[in-house]
C-alpha cells in the first residue's frame, strides 16, 4: 500500500509537469493553447483534440480519486476533514472537465476555471497521498 | 446536513461518471462514427502495425487499471459475490472485444463492426456503474 500511494504522489507530480509543458504555467499560455493567439501565430486546439486530451485526463483522473478516497475514507481522521477533502475533490474534479470542454463558448473564464481546478485536484490528492503515507509509515491509521 | 452532503456527493460522481461514458461516446462518435459502414471505412484505412501501436497500450494500461478498480469493488461489502462477480464476467470480456474486434474487420469479418459498438458501448457503461458503486459505497463509510 505504501508503494502504491508513493506512485500515485509521483503520478500526480508527473501529471502536472507534463500539463505544464502541453498547455504551460502561466494562465496566458493555457489561454494561447486552448483559444490559439492570433498576433503569435498559434491555432487554437481542435474540439476533438480538446475532447481527447479531457477523456484521457478524467479516465486516469477518476481513478486516482477513487483510490484516494477510499483509503482515505478508513482512517480515522476526523468526518469533517474527509468531508472536506471529498467534496473539494469531488468539485475540482467535475469543474475541470467542464470547465475546459465549455472554453469554445465561455473563452478565458472557462480557461481560468479549468487550470485552478486541475492544480486544486492534483495538489489536493497529492496532500492526501502524503497524509496517508505518514500515517501508514508511522501506523496511525 | 452531513446525509444531504453524501448525497450530493454521490450525485456528483455519478454525474461525473456518466460525463466520462459520454465523452468516449461523443469521442467514438466524432472520430469514428457509430454505424457499422463507418466503423468499417475506418479500420480498413488502417496498418496491423498502426492498429497493434493502439492496442497494446490500451491493452496494457487500461488490463491494469481495471484490475485497481476491481480490487477495490471487492473490498465493498454492501454488495453480494454475485455483482462482483457479474462486473468482473462483464467488464473484462467487453473490453477485450472492444480492442481485438479491429482485428476481426481486418480479417474481412464485418459482423465484428457490430461487435466493437456493443463492445464499446458495454464496457463504458459497466466501468462506470463499477466506479458508481465503489464510490457510492466509499461515501457510506463516512457515515
Amino acid at each position: 500500500m505504501i508503494w502504491m500511494l508513493i506512485s500515485l504522489i509521483l503520478a500526480m507530480g508527473l501529471s502536472l509537469a507534463a500539463k505544464s509543458i502541453d498547455y504551460g504555467t502561466a494562465p496566458s499560455q493555457w489561454k494561447n493553447t486552448l483559444l490559439g493567439n492570433e498576433s503569435e501565430f498559434i491555432d487554437p486546439l481542435s474540439f476533438n483534440d480538446l475532447l481527447l486530451s479531457v477523456h484521457t485526463d478524467l479516465f486516469g483522473l477518476i481513478l486516482i480519486f477513487i483510490l484516494i478516497a477510499s483509503l482515505m475514507v478508513r482512517t480515522s481522521r476526523s468526518v469533517r476533514l474527509k468531508m472536506g477533502f471529498l467534496g473539494l475533490g469531488m468539485i475540482s474534479l467535475l469543474l475541470y472537465p467542464t470547465a475546459l470542454l465549455a472554453v469554445p463558448w465561455v473563452g478565458a473564464v472557462g480557461v481560468m476555471s479549468a487550470a485552478s481546478a486541475f492544480i486544486l485536484f492534483h495538489l489536493l490528492m497529492m496532500a492526501g497521498g502524503i497524509d496517508l503515507l505518514i500515517a501508514l509509515i508511522g501506523r496511525k491509521l | 446536513m452531513h446525509q444531504r452532503l453524501l448525497s450530493i456527493m454521490a450525485l456528483a460522481f455519478i454525474a461525473l461518471a456518466l460525463l466520462q461514458s459520454l465523452l468516449g461516446g461523443i469521442l467514438f462518435w466524432k472520430t469514428i462514427g457509430f454505424s457499422a459502414e463507418q466503423i468499417l471505412a475506418h479500420y480498413s484505412e488502417k496498418s496491423f502495425h498502426g492498429l497493434l501501436e493502439v492496442m497494446l497500450p490500451h491493452t496494457l494500461f487500461i488490463g491494469i487499471a481495471l484490475a485497481a478498480t476491481l480490487h477495490f469493488l471487492a473490498f465493498v461489502q454492501q454488495i453480494n459475490t454475485k455483482v462482483k462477480t457479474a462486473a468482473v464476467s462483464l467488464l473484462y470480456p467487453f473490453f477485450l472485444l472492444d480492442q481485438a474486434s479491429p482485428i476481426g474487420m481486418m480479417l474481412g469479418v464485418d459482423l465484428f463492426a457490430y461487435v466493437k459498438i456493443v463492445a464499446f458501448v458495454g464496457f463504458e457503461l459497466t466501468l462506470a456503474s463499477v466506479w458508481v458503486i465503489v464510490f457510492t459505497n466509499t461515501l457510506k463509510e463516512l457515515k
